[in-house]
C-alpha cells in the first residue's frame, strides 16, 4: 500500500505540446496592455489617495487571461468570481485571526480554494488575492472590505475588458469560452 | 476460445494511441489546459457513450418486419411448408386465436422430424435421399404446426435494442425472433438480416 502511495508520484503522461509563435506573441501583447492599464491607473490616477488598482495576483491573472485563454481557469466567471470571493474571504480571515498572521494566511488561502471549487470559480490568482489580504501590510489592512472592490473587482474588470478586446483580434483566437 | 469476443455489446474500437492524442492537441493553436492522458481518457469515455447511445437508440420497433406471415396451431404442415416456400422465409411464428405467439417453426424444426437422423441439417436429408432409401416422411400423427413448433417461442418487446437482440441470436443460436406487445400479441419479426442492415446504418462514422 505504501508502494502504491509513492508510485502515484511517478507521473503517467507527458507535458502538452508547446504553443506556436503567434500564441506567444499575442499572449505578450495582451499581458502588456492589461497590466499597463491597471498600473497606469494605479500610479497616475490613484496615487496619493491611499488606493491602488494593482496587486500581485494580477500578474498571475495575466498569465491565464492572456496566455491560456482556452483554460477553464481563465474564463470571466473564474477571473471575477475567483478574485472577489477570495478577497472577501481573505479580509474576513485577517480580521478574525489577526494577530495570528500565519494562521489567518493559511485559513484564508485554504478557504478560498475550497470556496472557489464549490462555486466553480477556481482561479489560481484568487489564492494570491486571499493571501495578500492577510500579509499585504498596512495599506491593505486599512482598506478593510473595500479591498474587494478596489483594487480587486475594479482591477480584474479592467483586465477583463482588455482581454475581451485584445484576445479576439487574431483569427486563431477567441475569448471567452463561456460566461456562465 | 473466449466466447465473449463474439458478443457485440462492446465498443468496436478504442485503440486511440497516446501519439494520436498528442498530435491532435497540436492541431489546436492555443494552450490546452489538459494533459494528454486525461484527454485520452475523456476520448475513450465519449466514444463509449456515443456507441451506447447509437446502439441503444435503434430498437426492434425500428427494424422489425411488420408484415409477418404466420400460421395457426392447427395449420397442416404441408400448408406451413408451402407458405414458407412461397414467402421465402426460413422461419414462421405460430399464433393462437387471440393473436398471441404460441411458438415458432423454423427450417430446423422440419429437418429434426425428417429423415435426418440426429443432425438437423439439410444435407443429411439429401444424403438420406441419395442413399436410395427414399424419404420416409413424418409419422402420421405429426400433421399440424403445433406438433413440430418450438414452444414457448423466444420473443422480444418493441423496445429491445439491436444489441440485446443480437446477443439473443448468439446465445440461443436462432436466426429470427418475433416481436410482441406486453400481452404477447405478434407485432413483427426481426431476422439476422435486419440486424446486419441496422448495424450498417448505425455504423456510419461519427462526424
Amino acid at each position: 500500500m505504501l508502494r502504491d502511495y509513492f508510485n502515484k508520484m511517478q507521473g503517467v503522461t507527458k507535458s502538452p505540446p508547446a504553443v506556436n509563435l503567434s500564441e506567444i506573441m499575442w499572449s505578450w501583447i495582451g499581458a502588456f496592455l492589461g497590466i499597463a492599464t491597471v498600473a497606469l491607473i494605479s500610479y497616475k490616477v490613484l496615487e496619493g489617495k491611499g488606493l491602488t488598482m494593482i496587486i500581485g495576483s494580477f500578474g498571475a491573472s495575466a498569465v491565464l487571461i492572456y496566455g491560456a485563454i482556452k483554460s477553464p481557469l481563465a474564463q470571466p466567471r473564474n477571473l471575477l468570481g475567483g478574485h472577489i470571493f477570495s478577497a472577501v474571504i481573505g479580509v474576513t480571515s485577517y480580521q478574525l485571526f489577526n494577530p495570528h498572521i500565519w494562521f489567518a494566511a493559511a485559513i484564508a488561502v485554504a478557504t478560498a480554494v475550497a470556496f472557489m471549487h464549490a462555486t466553480k470559480t477556481l482561479h489560481p490568482p484568487g489564492g494570491a488575492t486571499a493571501l495578500i489580504a492577510v500579509i499585504g501590510g498596512e495599506s491593505v489592512h486599512k482598506l478593510g472590505y473595500l479591498y474587494a472592490i478596489i483594487p480587486t473587482a475594479a482591477g480584474a474588470s479592467i483586465m477583463l475588458i482588455v482581454a475581451l478586446l485584445v484576445n479576439n483580434i487574431p483569427r486563431s483566437r477567441r475569448y471567452p469560452e463561456f460566461w456562465l | 476460445m473466449d466466447e465473449n469476443i463474439n458478443r457485440i455489446n462492446l465498443p468496436v474500437s478504442i485503440e486511440i494511441s497516446d501519439d494520436d492524442i498528442y498530435e491532435a492537441m497540436k492541431n489546436i493553436s492555443g494552450y490546452l489546459d489538459i494533459t494528454p492522458a486525461d484527454l485520452k481518457e475523456i476520448y475513450k469515455f465519449a466514444y463509449r457513450h456515443a456507441w451506447e447511445r447509437i446502439t441503444q437508440s435503434v430498437k426492434a420497433h425500428d427494424i422489425m418486419t411488420k408484415q409477418v406471415f404466420s400460421v395457426k396451431k392447427d395449420t397442416p404442415l404441408k400448408e406451413v411448408a408451402e407458405l414458407m416456400a412461397e414467402k421465402s422465409v426460413s422461419g414462421i411464428p405460430v399464433i393462437k386465436e387471440d393473436g398471441k405467439v404460441a411458438g415458432i417453426i423454423s427450417e430446423k424444426d422440419f429437418l429434426l422430424h425428417m429423415c435426418a437422423g440426429d443432425k438437423p441439417h439439410f444435407m443429411a436429408v439429401v444424403a438420406e435421399f441419395l442413399s436410395g432409401k427414399g424419404c420416409v416422411t413424418f409419422p402420421v400423427r405429426l400433421q399440424k404446426a403445433e406438433d413440430i413448433m418450438t414452444s414457448p417461442a423466444i420473443i422480444v418487446r418493441e423496445d429491445a435494442t439491436v444489441v440485446e437482440i443480437s446477443n439473443i441470436f448468439f446465445e440461443k443460436n436462432i436466426n429470427r425472433v418475433p416481436v410482441t406487445d406486453r400481452e404477447g400479441k405478434l407485432l413483427g419479426i426481426v431476422s439476422r438480416a435486419d440486424i446486419v442492415r441496422a448495424l450498417l446504418i448505425t455504423g456510419k462514422p461519427l462526424t
